[in-house]
């Protein structure tokens, strides 16, 4: 009997990966088992450990910047991937009695990680996680290939929790978010109508925070305190030296800039506090929070610009800004569950928060030609909100069971901002603005049979003054799944849509959003796993919009018009996998995303260029699809030789205005997986 | 919903060496899973400690032997007996309030549906599966979204869901209208769970651009992948700052409107089609209402 049981546990461990494998191939394969499943016994430890060291390559055909926005894998030798773990086998070890460290795709890959946590039971618990991400983006859709980011985003983040599993905690962080690299931007220059120039941008910013606190719990309350200190700093800096033209110059376009230096030191802090209260009884479970989070900003501007503006006049101008801006956020919350009867039980939630963002800004504009000034000052934003909602579950049977909720959210929004000149008072146009949004909701969860589960939920909700034309206002969204689950076969299907219209008085928005899936995992032997998934995600909207356009010498007021998108995406993927013989596995797969718009072929010729402008936006036709295989071979029980393959395809089937893109791309790897 | 669970009658308690002479698979590898530190440290009583302390008293299983009957065996138990079994223990880090409240629980997706005790996926929270396919399983639509060639690298490992969301359950919103949140994670425990890594957007800004700050990221992207760059809700980005700046909001400045495009931004001309060409600092600027520097 024993000896069966540990031939099921080795299968059952041999299986396991087969479902981590439904991923893109050009990730590692760590998961993918060699040496001895037990591990090795070191003193009073066992360690468990595997190295994927490999070369990938990548060759691009086509836009390389979309490729590179998109996917960005390329050549070169990787740590790809790795996992090790450490464990003490009687839980007394010295100095640690758990260690788990994994990495991906170190030595260049464009996503970097380590994660690592390390503990001794009843003294310490740390976790850490460091990543880094290459970050491209060609920004044509925004600004026309105009701001262009090569940036690298680094995290890390540490935990430490001391006595973890005593009645007194003490909880320590920090945390750091980098980001920095060459960036193109543009700039608007001499006059508020004036050419907008090409620059050089070098982007730097930190973000670091350290935390400390600590939780006590006693007679069925815990409670937890912690304080942030957080620092934020920008060095960002643009400049542009040499005669450049302007971009898109409005006419007549004499615009050159011969000069541009710009620096916007920012420093900015934000102290918080958190507190936490559990109260947990058999009847009643009471959750309260609050935070305060006292954000505050101080920033400088200096901007050089030395050219022609357009119609050919010499211009020196500076621009000098300083200031401080504050915001402080304050938020509470409290969840209570009530448990009356075994079948039933009440969850109740409020909150309550405010946002205030207040600030002495002076912003002043010299003109060395003309010794002009104007300033502008001062700006405050305040968001309060409350909002509440009372779920009441009833379980009728261990089959079938109903919930049913109400929630209300009331938020008021106030705004005091004015332009001034130097010598003129600050006037200050006030703002204010209610909001009231009532929601119902009402769901079900019935075992219809054996492993079958179905779920089913509706909303509908009413705002009678949103925010914005986009908001939602008159709004329903309903939600089904199914779900079928055997050992070796998972079947599922959902449903969701969600109805948004706003009509206000001058124009109307709606928004109709249709979501299909399906999903089917069948495993039918160690050996075999299938994976497979469709989606459709339909998404229909219609907006009203405004705005000037010139035809010929005509300047001419277009009320009225419809901003009008419709997209159409099949989503597909399938996975397979195949023990071919005990040491060789093959997977493969190939993952389809298709907008097919709203069914036109082409950009069809429309009788006046602002419908055209507008009709040829309504819809973005494109195909995005990756093939891919992996082959790995065992060749002893602690080595593993992979060698994997990806296609990455992108088309566009018709070009929005003024550009039209695709790529084709073979990537791959070949990886050594061992453990010593 | 229940909460309790009626276990089975016998309450005497055998310990978890008992268990290791017919489980031995379970009992050999044991030292690696989180829950033998109950073990380790000798500290709970024996219904909180080892095998014992989820499966309930074993003493009738082992006096008959074995069997399905007589000892508590999760895959019969009904979610919300899960979830009361596994709370027992780690209520004090996952509050009830919160647990019972998240859509999670009201899906009956308990702890076991993501959890597995015995055979998981990494050393870490002892996730069935890697995480990104553990949630792709129930939802299948984001699956597709990260798919997309605009998308956050959930896929590539770079993120992870719980990045994001919390699976067990999050308070209310300080954004938006404070609801249809998703179990969204804020980050600092109170902000936008996008500006925790987009720490350059938190500000504070004097000139917030007030949909950013008062609806959220989400009112111009969307949030796990897209057929548009940037992630934008829109491929083209006029259509998307037109379907607000249309002269139809009902507040502001400008006569009591949002702001409407002006006079002297002719659609037809491509320089104004590329809004963000001259309104660079669109999420928020220090020096300039109009976000132009």
């Amino acid at each position: 009997m024993r000896s069966r049981r540990l031939k099921k546990l080795k299968l059952t461990i041999l299986f396991i990966p087969a479902w981590l494998w439904a991923q893109q191939t050009v990730a590692p394969t760590t998961d993918a088992p060699v040496g001895p499943v037990r591990g090795q016994d070191a003193g009073d430890y066992n360690i468990v450990q595997s190295w994927e060291l490999g070369y990938r390559f990548a060759t691009i055909g086509g836009d390389q910047d979309l490729y590179r926005s998109d996917v960005n894998y390329g050549d070169g030798i990787r740590l790809l991937g790795s996992s090790l773990t450490v464990n003490s086998r009687d839980g007394h070890g010295r100095w640690l009695d758990s260690l788990s460290l994994t990495t991906q795709g170190l030595g260049g890959d464009p996503y970097q990680s380590v994660n690592l946590r390390a503990e001794k039971n009843g003294l310490y618990e740390y976790d850490m996680t460091w990543r880094d991400n290459a970050y491209f983006n060609p920004g044509l859709a925004i600004a026309g290939g105009q701001h262009l980011m090569n940036t690298n985003y680094k995290w890390q983040d540490h935990d430490l929790t001391l006595l973890p599993q005593n009645w007194f905690r003490i909880h320590m962080g920090y945390s750091r978010v980098a980001q920095d690299g060459p960036a193109l931007s543009t700039q608007q220059v001499f006059g508020s109508q004036g050419p907008v120039f090409p620059l050089f941008s070098n982007i730097s910013e930190q973000f670091n925070e350290y935390r400390l606190g600590g939780d006590v719990r006693a007679r069925g309350f815990k409670l937890t305190i912690l304080h942030r200190w957080q620092y934020f700093r920008e060095d960002s800096s643009q400049y542009q030296s040499g005669p450049v033209p302007g971009l898109l110059n409005p006419s007549p376009s004499a615009a050159t800039l011969t000069s541009y230096q710009q620096s916007q030191p920012y420093r900015g802090q934000t102290p918080a506090w958190f507190g936490n209260l559990y109260y947990e009884r058999k009847w009643v479970a009471v959750d309260a929070r609050f935070n305060y989070a006292g954000g505050r900003g101080s920033f400088l501007q200096n901007e050089v610009a030395m050219g022609l503006d357009r119609f050919g006049a010499a211009q020196n101008q500076q621009i000098a800004v300083a200031g401080t801006g504050d915001r402080p956020i304050t938020s509470g919350d409290l969840n209570i569950t009530l448990f009356p009867a075994s079948r039933f039980n009440l969850l109740t939630e409020m909150s309550v928060s405010d946002v205030r963002m207040n600030g002495s800004n002076s912003f002043t504009q010299l003109n060395y030609n003309t010794l002009s000034l104007a300033t502008l000052n001062f700006q405050f934003l305040g968001i309060r909100l409350l909002t509440g909602s009372a779920t009441a579950h009833y379980r009728f049977s261990k089959k079938l069971n109903v919930f049913a909720g109400f929630q209300y959210s009331d938020r008021q929004i106030r705004s005091i901002e004015d332009t001034t000149s130097p010598g003129f008072p600050f006037a200050g146009i006030a703002a204010e603005q209610v909001d009231l949004l009532r929601a119902g909701t009402a769901g079900f969860n019935w075992m219809a049979a054996k492993n079958l589960q179905v779920h089913g939920e509706a909303e509908i909700g009413r705002d009678n003054n949103p925010f914005t034309p986009v908001s939602l206002r008159n709004e329903h969204g309903i939600r089904a799944n199914v779900r079928y689950r055997l050992k070796s076969l998972s079947l599922t299907g959902a449903y969701q849509e969600n109805y948004n219209n706003n009509s206000i008085a001058i124009t109307a928005y709606s928004s109709h959003a249709r979501t299909y899936s399906a999903n089917a995992t069948w495993s039918p032997t160690s050996r075999v796993s299938v994976d497979a998934s469709y989606s459709k995600l339909h998404l229909d909207t219609i907006g009203g919009i405004s705005f000037f356009a010139a035809t010929g010498f005509a300047t001419s007021f277009y009320p009225n018009q419809q901003s009008i998108y419709i997209s159409n995406i099949h989503a597909a993927n399938l996975d397979v996998r195949f023990a071919a013989t005990k040491r060789l596995d093959l997977f493969a797969g190939y993952n389809i995303t298709r907008d097919a718009g709203d069914g036109r072929s082409a950009i069809a010729v429309q009788p006046n260029p602002v419908t055209q402008l507008l009709y040829s936006v309504q819809t973005f036709p494109l195909t995005y699809q990756s093939p891919f295989a992996r082959i790995s071979w065992r060749l002893q029980e602690n080595l593993r030789f992979n060698v994997g393959y990806q296609y990455y395809g992108y088309g566009e089937d018709f070009g929005l205005p003024g550009y039209r893109q695709g790529y084709r791309a073979h990537t791959g790897y070949t990886s050594l997986l061992w453990s010593f | 919903m229940a909460t309790g669970y009626a276990a089975p009658a016998n309450t005497q308690y055998v310990g978890s060496l008992a268990c290791k002479a017919c489980h031995p698979e379970v009992w050999s590898t044991f030292f690696r899973n989180a829950h033998f530190k109950s073990v380790a440290m000798k500290k709970e009583d024996p219904a909180h400690t080892g095998c014992e302390g989820c499966h309930g008293p074993g003493g009738a299983h082992v006096a008959s032997y074995g069997g399905r009957k007589n000892i508590r065996v999760f895959s019969q138990l009904t979610p919300a007996e899960t979830t009361a079994v596994c709370l027992e223990c780690h209520a004090k880090d996952l509050p009830r309030a919160n647990i019972y409240a998240s859509e999670h629980t009201q899906a009956d997706v308990v702890c076991t549906s993501c959890h597995s005790i015995h055979h998981s996926s990494g050393p870490r929270f002892l996730l069935a599966k890697q995480q990104a396919e553990l949630c792709y399983q129930c939802h299948e639509g984001v699956r597709s979204q990260f798919a997309m060639p605009a998308r956050h690298r959930v896929d590539e490992g770079a993120m992870t869901c719980s990045d994001c969301h919390n699976p067990h359950g999050s308070f209310a919103a300080t954004w938006g209208m404070g609801t249809n949140q998703t179990m969204q994670q804020a980050a600092f425990d109170v902000e936008q769970p996008c500006l925790r890594c987009h720490t350059d957007k938190r500000g504070p800004l004097v000139f917030e651009h007030a949909s950013v700050r008062v609806e959220g990221c989400t009112a111009c992207h969307f949030a796990h992948g897209s057929t548009n760059t940037k992630l934008l809700r829109r491929p083209v980005v006029f259509t998307l700052c037109l379907e607000c700046h249309n002269g139809a909001g009902t507040f502001g400045r400008e006569t009591a409107s949002v702001y409407s495009t002006p006079f002297s931004h002719n659609l037809l001309d491509p320089r104004y089609q590329r809004c963000t060409l001259c309104h660079v600092r669109i999420h928020g600027s220090n020096s300039d209402p109009m976000f132009l520097r």
